[in-house]
């Protein structure tokens, strides 16, 4: 069996408030002293894909990033992990693309890698939070779709998974190939690699992939053909003041500052 | 009478004496099998270099086995053990004078020789050595010391011992009877036993009784000697072989070093992966409980216990040396005192280390196996694998912490060393002290101070990472190792010759840790350098205050560094009042709770570490309490915030409390 999980590699969203920033023009958040790290969900489906191989045995698992240079640590940790191959689609263009672009960046990394028999992606990044490469995927690869996943089995005709709801879980049958995205739950909480498979993970080769090896023409993927755009990004300002209330004893300090929070009230 | 003709008969009233020759054969056989079996076993571990430096050796041998210092430090125990020690030394070496002077015809055991040491200081430690005993057994049996180990064995070693010295003085008393021994009085204890003996016994009875239980004390001794090898009575021996061959670097240097290019497996779960001297550590053990009694997860009630660790290690080795087959089984988990729950209780404050009379090294091994845990199986609890993560990605252990590396320096001038290539010194402030907000205001007063003194310094700021002391003693020594090589690249790029840091932890790395990796700088703990300053007189410090201080040492000061001075002559400028001892104080300090990457875990309320120390803080009357490490900073002061109820007392990092002895300068 042939597993696939695409991963992404985000700003670290514990980001010290003092080195975030937010680069104006291109309306993304600043890298220069942000820390890199695997979104939390892509950990999880490479889990629950980890979890899927053990339980069936000769399997194996491939990794896909479609990311900066960086995104070789977040390749080198799930080679860690035990993931079998590694593939990086080189992303130099100047801007984050949206969804929908990544999505069929993947689609064509994927279609040349061969075929699978799952695709994995986790339900949503940690930094835009959008949730909607997986949807794209499997638009762009035609096959079906199922997100918010957090357990899988193989049956005859190809799995049976678990998808949580907002009331509980619903249980699915789908065909193989399809996508489906993963969500975290308490049992496909990432696990620690062991020491040597990290040493090992770096002796491995990661596959890397160009525009041009997929033959997509990088002057089509632009600002302006992503069809999601943000309109404006700003940090929200916080402004916080102290002022001592007065008065001669507690009774006139309490009405003083019943006064004060129904005028604050009528402001907001 | 003639002083020099004085001597006295041996083997008086004894006939074939050649069975005791016959005897002695099997009982040296029996003995030098259980020491040789002991000795196989401990070769089976790996190599370390423990037999360098001789001389240095021989004086920890002098000064712990011949002079019991490290035994004394209990006084109670240590006075009993010194009693029973040099009361059968010198017993074995009055035998040997008469086996000398008997067999080999040295004509020694005459004149002034014999009376004064033959018979008189014979007499008198022997008599020691029986109100010894008579004290160790009063201790089992009443006293009843917590961490005791109560066996079998022990009291049958304590009812032998008693036997052979009791059979000893009345066999001297009925010969001084017996042959009216014109020097009889030499031998105090004897004579009193003849004086009474003399009363209810003849000469003949008195014959016949000696001639019995010389016999009877011949064959308790030889069967002693026989059965010693197999208890822990080998450790006249092997103790003092331990203590020849401790650890000479700090304590805070005795992690091993994993070469993981040729390392099979790392970290230990097997008794044949520890060093020859680990496992002459097992055999070394008294079972004195020490280790444990100091160990704050034991006292805490947890359940740690680094005595039985010990024991548990021993009690393998003995039985796979029965089934002659491996020392390759695994251990961790195969008994309470090594499930994985304990391994990570312990705080590596080290106090078992400290307080072991014989030189057994606990906390070490625990890391051992912690490392296997981390490295081998990826098992360990949950919040430390939080930590570990976070170094992983992010350099420092902190998860969840919003502040960057140089959110402490705002709205100071503190230059970047990327600003100020040629500063003397770089202050390594250290994850604790810039990412945990308590800790900012000491890392603040620390820069204040050098500004005052005058030095040119600077710190890394943003590039600055993790020393690796937390992720080396959660186990992750691979990790340790990273950080290590790329921290000390930063060092080599700016060309840091001197460092200086607030973080015991940090300190004790960079000091013990980082030469092995290649770390070529000198660094200093802030209270030692800035001891350097106030010597200079850079410090114009005038105790204006009238703090009531007490010093909370850390242990990797303390303990891991034997550094406990430096801090305190700078507290006594501070304040007008005396500092203040805790009972637990300098070597012998009581952990804060936060080593051992414990900081990062949530204890149970009941079993806090830093509540015990907050207790023993709380029952002093001061109102300050010093400290010289953040990681003890956020745990005093936690401990102390839940325990003092109406009480007013701060907890102060050094570097605040002398800023404030600047300040009231101005």
């Amino acid at each position: 069996m042939k597993l696939l999980v695409c991963i992404k590699q985000i700003l670290d969203p514990e980001i010290p408030v003092r080195d975030f920033s937010i680069d104006r023009e291109k309306l993304e958040a600043d890298s220069a002293n942000a820390n890199q790290v695997t979104n939390i969900f892509c950990e999880n489906a490479l889990e629950t894909a980890l979890q899927l191989r053990d339980s069936v045995g000769e399997s194996s698992i491939t990794v896909i990033c479609f990311g900066r240079e960086s995104a070789e640590d977040s390749l080198r940790k799930a080679l860690a992990m035990k993931a079998d191959e590694a593939c990086l689609v080189m992303n130099d263009l100047n801007h984050t693309p949206d969804s929908a672009t990544t999505a069929h960046v993947l689609a064509s990394a994927i279609e040349s890698l061969g075929s699978f028999d799952l695709i994995f992606t986790g339900r949503e990044s940690g930094d835009w939070g959008n949730g909607q490469t997986g949807a794209y995927l499997a638009e762009e690869l035609k096959v079906p779709y199922l997100p918010f996943v957090d357990d899988i089995k193989q049956t005859d005709k190809g799995f049976e998974v678990r998808r949580q709801t907002e009331s509980g879980w619903e249980r699915y049958g789908i065909p193989a190939s399809s996508v489906v995205t993963i969500t975290n739950s308490d049992h496909n909480l990432p696990r620690i690699p062991k020491t040597r498979d990290i040493m090992m993970s770096h002796r491995k080769t990661i596959t890397r992939v160009s525009f041009e090896d997929l033959k997509i023409r990088k002057d089509e993927l632009n600002p302006q053909s992503d069809s999601v755009r943000p309109v404006k990004l700003f940090v929200p300002e916080k402004e916080s003041a102290c002022e001592f209330i007065e008065g001669e004893n507690l009774n006139a300090k309490i009405d003083q500052l019943a006064d004060k929070i129904m005028e604050i009230r009528s402001t907001l | 009478m003639n002083p020099s003709d004085a001597t006295r008969e041996v083997l008086w009233n004894i006939s074939n004496s050649w069975i005791m020759y016959a005897l002695l054969l099997p009982t040296l056989l029996i003995a030098g099998n259980g020491i040789l079996l002991r000795i196989k076993r401990w070769k089976k571990g790996r190599p370390v270099d423990r037999l360098d430096r001789p001389l240095e050796r021989l004086q920890n041998v002098w000064r712990h086995a011949v002079l019991q210092r490290r035994t004394m430090r209990n006084r109670y125990a240590g006075i009993f053990h010194a009693f029973i020690f040099w009361g059968f030394i010198t017993l074995t070496l009055a035998t040997t004078v008469v086996f000398l002077h008997h067999d080999f015809g040295w004509q020694i055991m005459q004149g002034r020789f014999y009376l004064y040491f033959q018979s008189l200081f014979v007499d008198l430690l022997g008599l020691l050595a029986l109100i010894g005993v008579g004290m160790a057994a009063w201790r089992r049996a009443f006293l009843q010391p917590r961490f005791l180990v109560q066996s079998s064995e022990a009291t049958w070693i304590l009812v032998l011992a008693f036997i052979i010295l009791g059979t000893g003085f009345l066999l001297e008393g009925w010969r001084i009877a017996a042959t009216d021994d014109p020097w009889g009085n030499w031998s105090p204890v004897g004579s009193l036993i003849a004086t009474f003996s003399i009363h209810w016994m003849s000469v003949e009875t008195m014959q016949f009784f000696h001639w019995g239980v010389w016999w009877f004390h011949l064959l308790l001794v030889f069967g002693f000697i026989a059965w010693a090898p197999y208890t822990k009575m080998l450790h006249p021996l092997t103790a003092t072989l331990n203590i020849y061959a401790a650890n000479l670097k700090p304590i805070g240097a005795s992690l091993k070093t994993i070469d993981f290019e040729s390392e099979e497996s790392f970290g230990i779960n097997r008794l044949d992966h520890f060093t020859w001297k680990d496992l002459m550590d097992l055999d070394a053990c008294t079972e004195c409980g020490r280790c444990t009694a100091v160990c704050p997860a034991a006292t805490a009630g947890k359940s740690l216990s680094p005595r039985d660790i010990i024991l548990d290690l021993r009690e393998k080795s003995r039985i796979s040396n029965k089934r002659e087959t491996t020392f390759s089984d695994p251990i961790i988990g195969t008994a309470p005192s090594l499930s994985t729950e304990s391994l990570w209780q312990c705080t590596s404050c080290a106090a078992c280390v400290e307080s072991c009379p014989v030189s057994i090294e606990q906390f070490p091994k625990i890391i051992d196996m912690r490392r296997f845990q981390v490295m081998e199986e990826a098992v360990f609890p949950e919040p430390m694998q939080q930590a570990l993560a976070s170094i992983e990605s992010r350099g420092h252990p902190f998860s969840g912490s919003r502040f960057s590396r140089l959110d402490w320096t705002e709205g100071l001038n503190i230059p970047e060393i990327k600003d100020r290539p040629d500063a003397e010194v770089l202050v390594w402030t250290g994850c604790g002290g810039s990412l945990v907000e308590r800790n900012q205001k000491s890392s603040r007063a620390l820069t204040k101070i050098l500004d005052r003194a005058g030095i040119s310094y600077a710190i890394l700021g943003r590039e600055e990472k993790c020393t690796g002391d937390p992720a080396r003693r959660m186990g992750n020594e691979f990790l340790f190792q990273e950080l290590a090589k790329q921290n000390i690249q930063t060092f080599e790029k700016y060309k840091v010759k001197t460092v200086v840091t607030s973080c015991a932890h940090c300190f004790n790395t960079f000091r013990n840790e980082y030469p092995e990796q290649g770390g070529q700088f000198e660094v200093f703990h802030h209270s030692e350098y800035l001891k350097r300053l106030l010597d200079q007189g850079k410090l114009p410090m005038k105790s204006s205050s009238d703090r009531k201080i007490t010093l909370h040492d850390p242990c990797y000061l303390s303990r891991h560094n034997h550094m406990t001075e430096d801090a305190r002559s700078l507290l006594q400028q501070t304040s007008s009042q005396p500092l203040i001892e805790l009972e637990r104080n300098r070597q012998n300090s009581f952990c804060c709770g936060g080593g051992g990457g414990l900081s990062f875990t949530e204890e149970p309320s009941e079993q806090r570490v830093n509540r015990q120390r907050a207790d023993e803080i709380l029952k002093t009357d001061v109102d300050t309490v010093a400290v010289a490490c953040p990681f003890c900073t956020t745990m005093l002061e936690d401990g102390i915030n839940a325990c003092k109820g109406s009480r007013d007392i701060k907890v102060k990092e050094l570097s605040e409390l002398i800023l404030e002895s600047l300040e009231t300068e101005e």
